[in-house]
């Protein structure tokens, strides 16, 4: 067998696999090392800098105790109130609160404070939150030094690796495959559990600025989780959302709570501050609510429209100019060539592409996860964006750690030996090379531009059954491409089965927002033929694969009780 | 648009090839210095500038993002 197996490529073992190694994943095998399990890592990046939080991130939600709404209590009966439909209070209890106080902690611990130079915590409020729940802090090296931590406590690390299936015996999973995207390495890696941590699903929709690469989340999250998962007869949930954001015109790029968060104002053609018209919070809506307001101030011949900066005082506006590259590196550069100077000028503003993600900062999209992170399918648990109860650096920080931990345990009490079965090793390897086989001449670049125009046509911000179902047929006619996508190198090969995740998630995307007859989060989930929030939708639609095809599911949830244990 | 890599400043440490998330910078072995492979396919997310030892990596946006 092992001989068999060596023939067939690189094989390695492992007690807990990591699949992904962003934010949730280098938090999930910092667990797992706690825990006295071995851990490896497998990224298409490198672990230094990989992900959502390569160049940085800024602020990272919590409760701290100093007032009534900054109570576990007060957050949750918020989180209820804001992600309500899709937030499992019970879940949320369990991935955030109770890893909260040793997330704070660790971030401590490996040098990358939540504190200011002074000691002290800077909060901010935005979003629709009931007061500052937002901590500011320069997570500018977050990255490097949570995998400087994972690596001291003995991660072993597959780089430039995309991962590309799952292995099973029939009931548990048992490891994974993948391919090394500069030499074409064949990978085979057995474990006793699996956290997929791969993030959300990017390069989904037409982009705004008309490159698919210039997205606000990384453009390297494609939905290999999402799709793996989904292979192996895991269950998804809150799959219909379209998420989209308000970025600078040109550049999709992360920032807006930093700018308003500070105070930044929305403003339209004629200077009038329009938020107050769409939502009581104005400037600090919910984010689903700026994204409507912008869109509608556009549509509706108001535009262009602007965040003003030019009222705020000297010390904030210092304050904003130091730390605005803390969120994305590079913005502060375009502001600059750009030639706006944010204490004198308007920013002109735009919507940005849409993507699978979940519909709220405390919610996620994906993986149908339990208290323990794990998902419907045994021995695979699921963190980060790509989860259905994950979202943003909070999250993904205290429910990887949870992750990590829950799958170690799993993979030491397991005792049981994974048996890997060759003939599914062959048929995973013969079809993640078939690209580079093929006679066929169609780059997945013109597949997946299609797609995105497509897909924004019919399941964008505005969706009915009928482009619902021609868009599920003209995915379905977009797979027949497939066969004839070519990869002329292993850079390429990652390439295509990127576009065949994207496909995917779109089917699964359109699958779910025709279940869910109303609308809801406004332009996240705006059915034109269901145009009302409909209480009785106060729940999750839920997918999985049958031999039928896909099926869903509805599962109501329940917002009458705090957990609070 | 790519970042611009200063050749006269690289010393061929080739972090900007290892750490780019997607992947954008090769490192030509031959000639020893980084080169943008797939342009096209840049996020601008700055890694490869932070993580270059001598400032030899500047990012510049095109006119096709500064002027939509
Ligand atoms: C620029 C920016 C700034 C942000 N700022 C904030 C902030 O300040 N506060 C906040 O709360 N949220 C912020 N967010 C959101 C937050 O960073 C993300 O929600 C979070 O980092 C997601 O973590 P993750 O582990 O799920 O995904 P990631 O950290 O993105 O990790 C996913 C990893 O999976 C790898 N991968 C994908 N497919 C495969 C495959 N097939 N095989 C192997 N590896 C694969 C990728 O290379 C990547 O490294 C920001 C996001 C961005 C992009
Ligand atoms: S800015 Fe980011 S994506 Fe672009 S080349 Fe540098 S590291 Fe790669
Ligand atoms: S990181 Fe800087 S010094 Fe190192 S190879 Fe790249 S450009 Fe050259």
């Amino acid at each position: 067998m092992a001989k068999n197996l060596e023939k067939l490529g690189v094989t390695f073992e492992t007690d807990v696999l990591i699949v992904g190694g962003g934010l949730a994943g280098n938090n999930a095998a910092i667990a797992a090392l706690e825990k006295g399990a071995r851990a490896l890592i497998a990224d298409k990046s490198s672990l230094y800098r990989c992900g959502a939080i390569a160049g940085g991130v800024d602020h990272f939600m919590a409760y701290l105790g100093t007032d009534t709404w900054d109570t576990q209590e007060a957050y949750l009966e918020w989180v209820g109130r804001i992600a309500r439909g899709v937030v499992n209070l019970s879940v949320q209890n369990a991935v955030f609160c109770k890893e909260l106080d040793a997330a704070i902690e660790r971030m401590d611990r490996i040098g990358c404070t939540l504190k200011q130079p002074d000691g002290n915590f800077f909060r901010t409020q935005s979003l629709g939150q009931p007061g500052p729940y937002f901590i500011n802090f320069n997570g500018k090296q977050l990255k490097p030094l949570l995998a400087k931590e994972a690596l001291r406590l003995g991660a072993e690390v597959l780089e430039k690796c995309s991962i590309s299936g799952l292995l099973t015996d029939g009931e548990n999973v048992t490891g994974a495959v993948g391919f090394n995207i500069r030499n074409g390495n064949f990978y085979i890696i057995k474990a006793k559990a699996i956290v997929l941590a791969t993030g959300n699903t990017n390069r989904l929709f037409e982009n705004p600025s008309g490159l698919p690469f210039n997205t606000w989340q990384c453009p390297a999250n494609t939905g290999a989780a999402q799709t793996m998962a989904y292979e192996v007869g895991a269950k998804l949930a809150n799959m219909e959302f379209v998420r989209i954001t308000v970025v600078p015109r040109g550049f999709s790029a992360a920032g807006l709570n930093a700018l308003t968060g500070m105070g930044g104002k929305f403003v339209n053609a004629s200077g009038e501050e329009f938020m107050s018209r769409y939502h009581p919070s104005g400037n600090r809506s919910p984010r689903y609510k700026l994204v409507e307001g912008v869109m509608k101030e556009l549509y509706e011949g108001r535009g262009p429209v602007y965040i003003d900066c030019r009222h705020l005082s000297q010390s904030d506006l210092d304050h904003l100019k130091r730390t605005l590259g803390y969120d994305k590196d590079t913005l502060p550069d375009f502001i600059e060539q750009k030639g706006v100077d944010l204490g004198k000028d308007l920013l002109e503003i735009m919507p940005s592409e849409g993507m699978q993600a979940g519909p709220s900062e405390v919610c996620g999209s994906g993986i149908l996860i339990d208290e323990k992170t794990a998902s419907t399918a045994p021995g695979l648990f699921a963190a980060g964006d790509c989860a259905d109860q994950m979202r943003c650096v909070h999250i993904c920080t205290t429910g990887g750690y949870l992750a990590g931990k829950m799958a170690a345990e799993f993979a030491m009490g397991s005792g049981k030996e994974p048996k890997l079965r060759l003939p599914q090793i062959r048929e995973l390897r013969k079809k993640a090379f078939a690209p580079m086989r093929t006679s066929g001449t169609i780059s997945y670049r013109k597949v997946e531009d299609t797609l995105r125009k497509m897909l924004w046509q019919n399941a964008g911000p505005a969706r009915n059954e009928r482009s619902l179902q021609v868009a599920l047929e003209k995915l379905e006619e977009l797979s027949q491409c497939f066969k004839e996508i070519r990869a002329k190198n292993y850079h390429e090969l990652m390439r295509v089965h990127e576009t065949h995740q994207i496909l995917e998630v779109a089917k699964m995307m359109c699958t779910a927002a025709l279940a869910r007859k109303e609308t809801r989060f406004g332009v996240y989930h705006h059915r034109t033929d269901y145009p009302e929030v409909d209480e009785e939708y106060e729940g999750q639609i839920v997918l999985w694969k049958t031999e039928q095809g896909m099926k869903t599911s509805f599962k109501k949830l329940d917002y009458d009780k705090i957990p609070l244990s | 648009m790519p970042p611009v890599i200063d050749l006269q400043k690289c010393i061929g440490c080739g972090n900007c090839d290892r750490h780019c998330p997607l992947d954008v910078i090769h490192f030509d072995g031959v000639r020893n210095i980084p080169y943008v492979k797939y342009p096209d396919e840049c996020w601008h997310c700055g890694s490869c500038r932070l993580d270059c030892p001598v400032e030899a990596i500047t990012i510049r946006f095109g006119p096709e993002m500064l002027y939509l």
